[in-house]
This record gives C-alpha cells, structure tokens and sequence, in this order.
C-alpha cells in the first residue's frame, strides 16, 4: 500500500519535473547540444563517421582547410576528426565514472543513512574521509601506481582483464563516489524518519528490502543530478590526468590532444588547441547548464510551484 | 535603495592586474651593474640527483662530477675522432704483453680543495689508495653503484670482494695502491677498452674522509681535486667555483687537437696558453623547459649556451644543412649542429616466438620475414623530418658514423622504406591479415610517445598489418617501462643508447647473448655465430683485424633484425658571441673549464 | 571549557581516520606503488644486481614488517632520507612547502575575496541582469579547463606570440652575488622576481577557481537572503548595506570559512600539482610527482602522511570555529 503511495508520488514528480525542464528554454538548449554530442558520440563508436583519424598524411602541421577543418598534426592526422573521436572518449569515459560513481556512492549512502548512528556508518563515513584526506591528484597517481599491474579474473570464463589501461576510470570512481554518499546519506537519514518508513520496519520488513524499496527510489533525483555533475568532473579530469600522463591510455581523447598543443602552439599551429578545447568547452558548459536546469526542475522545495 | 557598493568587485580585479602588468615596466633587479664576466653560464636541459660519482649515470650527474673530482684520463678538448690524454694520471698506463696487467703512475703534489673534512681544513694529497677506495664504493651494494657492470668480472678478486661482504679493509688481488703513486690492475681477460672507462665520471677519485663525514648526503656534498668546488646546488642551478688548490695546467691548442680547417672562426686560438680553469665561476642552469631555456639566452644578459628548441627552428634558423641563423640572431650567437655520439633504435625481443628466435626453422625463417617486412615500413626519413627536424643522421646497422666499425659499403636499404618488399616479405613468409601476430609496442606514457606509436602503427597500416593488432602498452614511468623490458615482457621496444666509450664495442655488446635481460642486450638477440665472434672481438687490440669483426657483427644486425636501427640525434647549439667555447656531448665530461667569456662584449 | 572539550573529544575521534588515511597511504603508495629499483638500475644489470638493491631499498622485508616500518616513521615524523638524493626528506620539505604556499597564497585569497564580492554583487541583483551576467560568467569560468587556460596564459603572457612579459617556467632563484648589495636591493630582486614568475599562475588560477567560488558564495548569500529575520529587517526600514554586512555575509561567513578552512591544508602542503608541474615551480606538488613518478617513497609518505593530518587538523579547526561563530549553537546551550 506505502509502496504503491511512493510510486505514485514519485512519478507525479517526475512528470512535473520534466513539463518544468522543458519550460526552461536554456536547459531546453543545452539539452540539444548534449544530444547532438551524444549522436555523434554513437555515430563515431559504430564506425560511421570519423574513421581515419588516425590515418598519416604526406606532411605534417597542415593549416585549415576544407579537407582538413582544423588542420593537422605533427604526423598530418586530421585534427576534426580527431576531436570527434574524443566526443567518443569523453562519453566513454564520463559515462562509465559517472554511472559506477553514483551507483556506489547512493547505494553506500543509503545504507550509511539508514543505519544512522551505528557501526556501519561510521564505517563508510570513515571510508570517505580517509580519501577526501589526500588530494585527489596524488591520490590517482597512486592508484594508477597500484593498478600497473593488476588483473580482473572472472573466475569461470577464465578470462583475464588487465586493470592499468582503466586505472584512471576507477581511480576517478574511488574519489567522486564520496560526494553523492554523502548528500545520499543527508538525505535518507531525513527519510528514513518518514512514517511509511517506519510502518514498514514496524511489519518486519528486512532493512535491505527497505533500502531497496523505499529509500533508494526517493534519492533518484539527487542521483541523477550528482551523475551529471560526476560527468562533466570527469571528463575535465580527464585532460588534467592526461596532461601528467596518467590518462587515456587507448584512442585519442581531448587531453591528448591539448597536451600535444602545448608543444603545437609554440609552433605557431593552433588546430589541437582550438579543436580541443572548442569542443569540450561546448560541451562542458552544455553539461553544466542541463545539470543546472535539471536541479531546478527536480527540487522538491519548487515542485509544488 | 541599491546603496551596495558596485564596481568594488571590478576595482578590485583590476588593481590587482594593474598591479601585476605594472611591474613589467619596473627595471630589473640589478640591472645597473656591470655584468660579472668572469662567469661562464653553461645550460643544460636537465639536473642531476646526486653528485655522488657511483651513480653518475646521466649526462648531468656526470658533468658535474667530472667537474667536480679528477679522473685519470679525459678527452682532448678539440680532436675529433676523441682522442684520451692523461688527467690525473702522469701518461697513458703500461700494458704488459698479455694486455692483462695495467700499471698508472699519477701526478705528485695534487691535493684535494680544502674542506672540514680533513684534518685542518686543509686538502691533503690525492693518493693512489684513493682511486682502489673508489673503485671498492662501485662494487659496494649499499651506495647503489649504477656502473659497476663496466668493471664487472674484469678485475681479479673484485667480484669475489664483493661477494664477501663487500669489507673495505679487505685488499683485492686485481686492484692495488702499490705505492701512493702507483695503481696496479690485474685483469681476468683483456679488456682494450679499460682506458676509456678511466675517462668517465663513475671512476672518479673520491676521498673517504669526505664519505664517511656526509654518509648518504655525500651525494649533495661533493669534495674533490677537480678544477671546480661546489658552492651551492639546487635542482635548477649549480654554482662551481675555481679550485684554489687546481695544480697549474694550461691550455695548448695544438695538443687538444686543434684543427684550423674546421675549428677556425670560433676564437678558440685566444685559448692558447691560458691557466685552466680559464673562467673563475663557472654555473650550471639546468633548465628541463626548452621555451625557458631559449628565452634566458635570447635575453641576452642570463645564460651563455644552449639549445635552439625544435619547436622555434623555422623562427631562429634560414637553412638547416649548413646551419645558418637568421640576421638577428647571427649577430648575437654563434651556431652549431651538434651531433650526439649514440643511437636511437627500435629492439624486436627475440625472445618472444611470436616475432623473434623460434625452435622450429621453419617459423624461425616466417618471423625473419615478418621482422624484414617490418622493417621495410619503418620511415626513417619521415621520422627525421617531423621530429628531428630532418637533421638527425640515419645509418644501417648499429655503428654510428665516426666509429671504428663504422661501414660506408653498407647499403640503406635497411633504413629506407619501401612497402613494396614489406608486401613481398610478407607474402615470403605466408602472413596474411589474419594469421599476423599481435604486437605490443611498449613505451613510457606521454604524448610524444603517443605520436611516435601511432605514426609507427600509420606505417604499418601501409604494408598490411590491421591496426587493432598493434597495441599500445604504456607505463607510468621510466623505472616501470624498465622493469617490464628487464623481465622480458616487452615486444616492440624503442630505446636510446649513449656511448660511454669511443668504440664499437659499445653498441655491438648491446646484441651478445650472454647480455640478454636484465643486461643490456634488451632484444634478447641470441645468435650463436654472433656471440662467437664478438667474444673474439672483445679481447683484440684496435686494428684492421678488429675492424673486419665489427663489420661483420655490424652486417649480422642488419641481416637477422634483432633491431631497426638506427639513427643519431642532432642538436643545434647556441652560444654567444663573446664567449669561446666548443660544446660536445659524450663521451666528453665537464667542458666547463676551457669556457672563456672576454670582456668587450657589446651588449 | 566547552570549547577545548569539544576539542579533545574531536582529537581523539581523528585518531582512527589518521589510521586509515596512513594505511590506504600504505597500501597504495608503499606496498604497490612506484618501484625504484629499475629506475636506478644501471644500462647493464644481473639479476643479482636487481636483488642487491631490492635489499638495500627494503623492498624485500615482508608485508607487516614493511607497514610497521612505515608506522614508525610516521610516528616519530622522521621519514629519513630521499632514496635518489640521499638528502634530508625534512630538508626538502622545508625548502618546498613555502615555494608553494607562496605561489597558492595571492591566488587563493583573490579568487575567494573576489569570489565574495561578486557573489555579494550577485545576490544583491538577484534575478535581475548583473546576477544573470555574474552567473553566466561563472558558469562559463566552471566551464574551461584548467589545461586549456594555462595554455592560453602561457601563450598570451609568456611568449614571443602574445606580450611576453613573463618567464615562461621557473622560480626565484637567490640573488647574485654583490657584497656591495643593500638590503633594499636584494628585496627588490626578491619581489620582482616573485611577481614575475607567480603572476601567470596566479592568474590562471583565478581564472578556474572563481567561477566555483562565486557560485557558491551566491548560494549561500541567497539562502541566507530568504531568511525571516531579513525580511523583518527590511521591513523595519533597516538600510539594504547594513543588513548585507551585518548580518547576511557574517551568517554566510560560516559555510564560506568552512570551506576556506577545509582548502588550506592543500593550499599549504599538497601544493597545486598542476600548476606547479606546468610552470615548473619546485613545491611540494611538484616534488611530489615526481617522488611518486621516480619511485622516492619517503618523500612521498611524508607529503601524504603531513596533508592528511592537517587535513583532519583543519576539520577540527572548523568544527570549532563552526562552533564559536555560529549563534544558534551558543545561544542554545
């Protein structure tokens, strides 16, 4: 009967949210640009557009032209291309950090705050600290460090992952996690108070179903908002880890291509920087604001308006 | 209603940028002063970590040391091919017939700078049971040695010395002080070479007392006889001052090897004469950056020397092959395309069946071919004209030009491109797309590296291979890259090897079996016709005989493919006009005390 | 009393996050972090080399004995020598950490104290234009990547293609050597030289870290803003300036020093890496990356061990100062 209620509730949220999202004209704007991003994300990981970029021209540092948009690089690869590639990356990259993020961070949250006041929350708040303790970037050196040689065995196929060329999506994972427990937990330990809450404990029901049932759903808001804040750190962490050499490890991506113009620009060629930078800053900003337009749109204290 | 203060926010932004920008019209700090030119600052682009002569394995640790301590030999400043000259040592050592006995006689009266070290402050005499002291610390595991494997099995009893707990009271029978002028070396085998290795900073003379006061700082606190002292050492920037305690020696241009020919033009006749070190202070800038580097130069009043860094060279220079700067800058500088004595090259690891030695001849025979056709798609031209500027010297085989060793009859097909004979190599060999191996090319992180890999995978796009099948291993750092080729588990491993010696020897050690990981033969090459004869080779005199060995060894690499190779970086040297210099790389130490900087400078 | 109580109560509950920050420290920086034997291995090696130096680095002790080691050192905060040096890890610590308090420092007060003002400024126009633009700029600010405005900088202020005004990389080296030097002089060397090698990464820095600062300023001004006793205030005809200053920014002042608070400890120690590694600033960030990259493990348990108890330090400290400024705890009790 509660369960039902909730649900209820809970659509009825997201319904408005979503008539009070598409009313936000900039949010609207934004919306688009991430889906045109998006698109081409797809289009480039089938193999229909942007095939060649790895493909050596003749010269090397070509200025723009109508072949080469933004020019090419020290080993005459076409610069657009390039970038469009680290579309690919980028989304690769965000949407893996910002999915494993938020889904750990909003399951350990729940549980921390549901079992408020006890062991298993000091435990996991005891497991955030120790990291926010040491600074991000030291932190995923280290892990990246840690994770050199190490493999991921799925014990039945017998299949061997090696970890290092991902030491940078998990070492991202185990930093941005902290942030959505964190505000997950602020939030449960207000629901968990509610009544139907309580009336479920009351007719026995096991705290995990609870979790699972009644407090998980009612932080969905606050999960989706936190993953596309863990995107748009992510993909921005991505050129800094790159540019000291703890990045990308495979394909190209818009760190890569940044840390080439540095040596690029000296030259007098701007194709990497203006190519890079053009399109993770559309794109990080196009983020930011959905993310914006998305936190007005689902704060319950302006659901009712 | 708005009383709140608005442009505060903009004020205050730009007091502060007004603040900032104004200080650039601000005169520089002592800019009113007469420019000190008894200085000589020299540049390199980057800094050791420790001065200590067991571990001066870099070009910086090196030059320091080498400025710092004495050596018995070093090389002549301005003859090319290198040619030794004693140092510390009174001539070049006697040989006994059987090339296995080495005696040094060393210069009397030389003493150490003064120092707390010694009693009274003051240098003491430089002995001959010095050098055995320093000769013991390389062989010493606890001061991590990085060059003990020039010496390694060579002298009698060392090896054994070490085994037994390294004990420095305990004498060696190879190694001994026979008086305090006096080293005798007792050889296992001939070792032609061993002279040679006398020149480099790993043998310098260190003495104990100066050890034993600074324990694990001795790195940072160098004491020695050299013609400089260390008067301050930061990661950026090292100050060397004359010895007052340097033993008179003076510069003569004809013994140095001066050539009219090709020397003349640079001033260095004023040389002749002058008491060494000819500049009373002589700093060190290590500077990692090449913008930063390039900027202090042109500036005009910070350093003396350096590096015209690739990025700028359309700026700087009018033709690259003769070097010739631009106007403005042929006024201020005088320009030279240094070459460095060494290699850069791509190792196979033999080791691994799939691409190197097989048991079975028939795939042995495949894999020759799969490396051949690999070859045949290396661009070395191309990798010259996009990252070496197209100066850097392409040559087949291992032995750099200038060598004894050196091959002129050996054709380039080896290190010309030519996709054709890849396609035809790998129809030889029975490789199609499919059944072709997969390839880890391994390297360092970065993004030069990155570059490097993916014109590498272009050109292997270009004879056939599919270019998910090549991969792209990378580690975080040198020490793990190494780690990973020391264990053998590299398969494509590019690789840059300086000489530490004037002799082919060096680089041909770098494909004998017996040198296979973690020695330095990273291929792992293990040919036995090949281990053979450079086992003849190693204990021969220089000569013709010699000579026809190295060839052969030479033509070997070329034919088997253990390694594409190979190519000679270039760099294009500055400095200014009124300063006299000659800069060189290995296998020269510290040049820093032939620098003269005179006085009617126009600037 | 109740304060110091407070205080202790809260040292003491630090104690197992000082445990666990130095164990994860362990775990990933000591036990599987950088291996420093194949760095300093030399061009030709035998494996019993490879063994010697194994040793003589302890990589050989057993797991235990390797973290009580640690342990140790961390409780006596003697962290001994740098393996590639062989110099003091105290000696290089104590030339790094004031390089990179010096290079953070002007950039981290402007960034918060214009930070303050434009958020003020902002949240004094709510809704109206200047919010809207301050907003606009900070969300772009927010937007751009730290890389890429150091680029930039780098471009326009260091080099032959924009002003050069400015070095490109370095630090204050000491002054030449004039006996004849005044005390005057070698201030003005150190000061020109300070600005000229902090201004662009100061810049930059403002630059990234105002856009974060004003929105979060705003957010807290605004919220306090919707606040009864404002609107009570107002209407009693107080003026708009002294309600802003009095009592607004004093009760914001509390999440804004939490967060000043809580950035120091980086500011102070961990040093900016980025900044430090582009423009090759020796501090503690800097030498820490590269400890990390060569494999010098015991700067880098120092770094990591130091930053991490200030960090806990610090979060004592703003509990306190939470505790002293914030009205409703006090008149509570």
């Amino acid at each position: 009967m509660s369960e039902k209620e909730v649900i209820v509730g809970r659509e009825s949220l997201w319904t408005k949210s979503g008539r009070k999202l598409l009313r936000d004209r900039a949010g609207v704007a934004a919306m688009v640009v991430v889906g045109i991003y998006g698109i081409i994300a797809l289009l480039v990981s089938f193999g229909v557009i942007a095939q060649d970029w790895d493909k050596l021209g003749e010269e090397g540092f070509e200025g723009m032209s109508a072949a080469h948009w933004f020019g090419t690089n020290i080993n005459g690869q076409d610069i657009f291309a390039r970038a469009l590639q680290g579309i690919k990356t980028a989304f690769q990259v965000g949407v893996v950090v910002a999915i494993s993020a938020t889904a750990i961070g909003g399951i350990l949250g729940a549980i921390a705050g549901y079992f408020h006041r006890t062991i298993v929350d000091e435990v996991i708040m005891w497991i955030y600290g120790c990291i926010d303790a040491i600074p991000f970037y030291l932190f995923v050196a280290a892990v990246a460090f840690a994770l050199k040689g190490a493999e991921f065995t799925v014990p039945v196929l017998d299949l061997h992952i090696s970890l290092a060329p991902y030491a940078m999506h998990i070492a991202m994972i185990a930093t941005f996690w902290s942030s959505t427990c964190r505000i997950v937990r602020g939030e449960v330990i207000k629901i968990r108070g509610l009544e139907y809450i309580q009336a479920a404990k009351a007719i026995g029901v096991g705290p995990l179903t609870i979790i699972r049932r009644h407090v998980m759903p009612n932080t969905s808001h606050l999960l989706l908002v936190q993953s596309t804040i863990a995107f748009v750190g992510a993909i921005k962490s991505e050129v800094i880890l790159t540019f000291l050499g703890l990045g990308v490890k495979e394909g190209v991506s818009w760190g890569i291509m940044l840390s080439e113009s540095i040596n690029d620009v000296l030259r007098g060629h701007m194709g990497n920087f203006l190519g890079a930078s053009g399109f993770l800053f559309v794109l990080v900003i196009a983020f930011n604001m959905f993310a914006d337009a998305l936190q007005d749109a689902l704060d319950p204290k302006k659901v009712s308006g | 209603m708005m009383s709140f203060p608005r442009p505060l926010p903009l004020l205050g932004l730009l007091t502060c940028l007004a603040a900032v920008i104004g200080l650039t019209g601000c005169k520089k700090p002592f800019s009113d002063r007469a420019q000190d030119v008894s200085v000589f600052r020299f540049s390199d682009n980057g800094a050791p970590v420790t001065m200590d002569p067991v571990q001066s394995a870099t070009q910086y640790a090196n030059l320091m040391t080498t400025s710092i301590y004495d050596q018995l030999y070093e090389y002549k400043y301005l003859a090319r091919p290198y040619e030794l000259k004693p140092r510390l040592a009174e001539a070049l050592p006697e040989v006994s017939e059987d090339g296995l006995l080495y005696t040094f006689r060393i210069k009397k009266g030389v003493r150490y700078s003064d120092h707390e070290c010694f009693p009274g402050g003051r240098g003491r005499e430089v002995v001959a049971g010095d050098f055995v002291y320093s000769m013991k610390r390389m062989f010493d595991p606890k001061n991590l040695p990085q060059g003990e494997w020039l010496w390694q099995g060579k002298i009698v009893g060392m090896d054994e010395w070490k085994k037994t707990g390294a004990d420095y009271a305990q004498s060696i029978e190879g190694l001994r002080a026979l008086d305090d002028h006096t080293i005798q070396i007792k050889l296992n085998k001939p070792f032609p070479q061993l002279t040679y290795t006398f020149a480099m900073g790993y043998s310098s003379f260190v003495p104990r007392e100066a050890v034993e006061l600074y324990g694990k700082e001795f790195g940072i606190n160098p004491v020695g006889s050299g013609p400089y002292v260390l008067k301050s050492f930061t990661t950026k920037k090292a100050i060397l001052m004359r010895n007052p305690n340097y033993r008179e020696e003076f510069f003569n241009l004809e013994y140095e090897g001066y050539d009219p020919k090709k020397q003349s033009g640079l001033g260095l006749e004023k040389l002749d004469g002058n008491r060494l070190p000819i500049m009373d202070t002589a700093e060190v800038y290590f500077m990692k950056e090449e913008m930063s580097r390039w900027n202090s130069l042109n500036k005009g009043t910070e350093i003396h020397y350096g590096v015209i860094p690739i990025e700028l060279t359309h700026m700087v220079t009018e033709n690259l092959k003769p070097l010739k700067l631009k106007p403005d800058y042929e006024k201020k500088f005088t320009a030279m395309n240094l070459p460095e004595l060494g290699i850069v090259y791509l190792y196979f690891n033999m080791s691994n069946p799939i691409i190197g030695h097989h048991p079975d001849p028939e795939q042995n025979r495949r894999n020759l071919l799969l490396r051949k056709a690999i070859r045949a798609g290396y661009d070395w031209p191309q990798r010259n004209r996009r990252y070496y500027n197209g100066i850097a010297t392409i040559f087949p085989g291992t032995i750099p030009k200038g060598l004894d060793g050196y091959d002129e009859t050996l054709g380039n097909e080896s290190v010309t491109p030519d996709y054709e004979q890849a396609k035809r190599h790998l129809k030889e060999g029975g490789w199609t797309p499919e059944n072709l191996p997969e390839l880890d090319y391994n390297s360092v992180a970065g993004v030069r590296m990155t570059q490097l890999y993916e014109q590498f995978r272009g050109w292997m796009g270009k004879i056939g291979y599919p270019r998910e099948k090549i991969k792209f291993v990378q580690y975080a750092t040198f020490g793990d890259y190494n780690k990973a080729v020391k264990q053998k588990n590299c398969t494509l491993i590019g690789m840059a090897w300086g000489l530490d010696y004037p002799d082919a020897e060096n680089v041909l050690q770098l494909f004998y079996g017996p040198n296979g990981s973690p020695g330095s033969n990273s291929s792992n090459f293990d040919d036995p016709e090949y281990n053979e004869l450079f086992k003849k080779s190693i204990v021969m005199q220089p000569g013709p005989e010699r000579t026809e060995i190295y060839r052969q060894l030479n033509k070997m690499i070329v034919d088997q493919v253990p390694a594409i190779c190979g190519l000679s970086r270039n760099t294009l040297t500055v400095w200014h006009k009124n300063v006299v210099f000659l800069p060189s790389r290995n296998p020269h130490g510290s040049l820093l005390k032939y620098a003269y900087v005179f006085e009617d400078s126009k600037d | 009393m109740e304060t110091l109580q407070y205080a202790i109560r809260k040292l003491i509950y630090a104690i197992p996050l000082l445990f666990g920050v130095t164990f994860l420290s362990f775990i990933l920086m000591v036990h599987f972090g950088p291996d420093l034997t194949y760095s300093i291995l030399p061009k030709s090696a035998t494996q019993e080399q490879i063994e010697e130096i194994r040793a003589e680095l302890g990589y050989d002790l057993p797991f235990l004995q390797r973290y009580g080691k640690f342990m140790k050192e961390v409780v006596t905060l003697d962290f001994g020598s740098s393996t590639s040096s062989g110099e003091k890890v105290s000696s290089i610590l104590k030339k790094a950490v004031p390089v990179s308090f010096l290079v953070a420092l002007p950039a981290f007060i402007l960034a918060n104290l214009l930070g303050i003002l434009l958020a003020l400024y902002a949240a004094n126009h709510r809704g109206r234009f200047p919010d809207k633009a301050v907003m606009v700029l900070a969300a772009i600010g927010m937007s751009i990547s730290y890389l890429m405005v150091v680029i930039a900088f780098q471009l326009i202020f260091c080099t032959s293609y924009g002003l050069n005004w400015f070095p490109v990389q370095g630090w204050v080296e000491p002054p030449p050597d004039y006996p004849d030097a005044t005390a005057g002089e070698i201030f003005y060397y150190y000061w020109y030289y300070y600005w000229s090698y902090v201004a662009v990464p100061t810049l930059a820095s403002i630059f990234v870290a105002l856009g974060y600062n004003t929105r979060f300023f705003r957010a807290v001004i605004v919220e306090e803003l919707n606040r009864d006793y404002v609107r009570t205030a107002r209407a009693y005809g107080v003026r708009n300036r002294k309600i802003m200053m009095k009592h607004v920014l004093k009760n914001a002042m509390i999440p804004i020093s939490t967060r000043i608070i809580i950035t120091l400890p980086f500011v102070v120690i961990a040093g900016n890496l980025v900044v430090e590694k582009f423009f090759g600033i020796p501090g503690v960030g800097l030498v820490t990356y590269d400890a990390i990259t060569n494999g010098d493990l015991p700067i880098v348990k120092a770094v990591v061990t130091c930053t991490a108890v200030l960090y806990v330090l610090a979060l004592i400290l703003t509990d306190i100062v939470y505790k002293i400024i914030d009205p409703r705890i006090s008149y509570s009790k």
